[in-house]
């Protein structure tokens, strides 16, 4: 079996740092223009 | 109650359902990373695929709705449907780039490379640009019909492609893997992975749908509290 648990864990924390971090901003109140 | 505390309540309400999907997705973690096996084949880096196929099934959701609601706009001249456009081309964006950010991540360790202009890749490329192209639009127009009606023509255009890249691992010879859920046949996956991968569809569709819930508020807090504005002006 390929040992490439790495690009795993890569693409795991890229994604939760992408939907994080638009949640915040939303919640933060976004652009708001529309 | 007035319609601007109806729009506050409903911010707050959707905030804490975006609370609950990130909760949700943390749960999803945990089941994909420690209790659904390895595939034995590509092995860990397999598991990629339980974030990057939901994040792509939302995308092409979110665009679809864009369609259709930018479809309805162009005959109901409703500003809302705009809004409710606009807001459903932000969230899907985000869900786009995760798509776009993962599939490399995958490609490297088991193509070889990050990135291959093979059809279904480029053509999610070229639709993550359409949308940009409408969100930069909607920022340049100030005129608000104007800006809803060629908002409305692009969004279209953009949604017409979903159906495109969906068939376009049948159409063209791709490197892109054939669907496994959403196929002739039904689903070709063992037990295990198959139930990660609805429960992970779940939690990210009510994710997107409490993002969506939040933006249109945002949204349309800040229409009503401009034309109160506008009102209060002229007045």
């Amino acid at each position: 079996m390929p040992d490439n648990g790495g690009f795993t864990v890569a693409a795991y924390i890229a994604a939760v740092v992408i939907y994080l971090c638009y949640a915040i901003y939303l919640v933060r109140g976004g652009r708001a223009k529309g | 109650m007035t319609p601007i505390e109806a729009l506050e309540r409903a911010r707050r309400s959707s905030a804490v359902w975006i609370g609950v999907g990130l909760l949700l997705m943390a749960a999803v973690y945990v089941r994909a990373l420690v209790f659904t096996p390895v595939e034995a084949v590509q092995g860990p880096a397999q598991k990629i695929f339980y974030i990057h196929v939901p994040s792509a099934w939302v995308a092409f959701l979110a665009f679809g709705i864009l369609g259709v609601t930018s479809a309805v706009y162009l005959f109901l001249k409703d500003p809302r449907l705009d809004l409710f456009a606009a807001s459903t081309a932000e969230v899907g964006m985000v869900f786009t780039t995760a798509v776009l950010v993962t599939g490399p991540i995958w490609g490297k360790p088991i193509w070889g490379t990050w990135w291959t202009w093979d059809a279904r890749l480029t053509l999610t490329l070229f639709l993550w640009f359409i949308v940009l192209a409408y969100l930069v639009l909607r920022t340049a127009i100030h005129d608000p019909a104007q800006r809803a009606r060629y908002s409305a023509v692009l969004g279209i255009l953009g949604a017409l492609l979903v159906p495109f890249i969906y068939v376009s691992v049948y159409l063209f010879r791709t490197m892109h893997p054939m669907p496994v859920v959403l196929r002739p046949g039904g689903p070709s996956l063992p037990g295990a992975m198959l139930a990660t991968l609805l429960f992970s569809f779940a939690v990210f569709t009510l994710f997107f749908v409490a993002l969506l819930w939040h933006r249109y508020a945002l949204a349309r807090l800040a229409d009503v509290r401009a034309r109160a504005d506008a009102e209060r002006a002229d007045a």
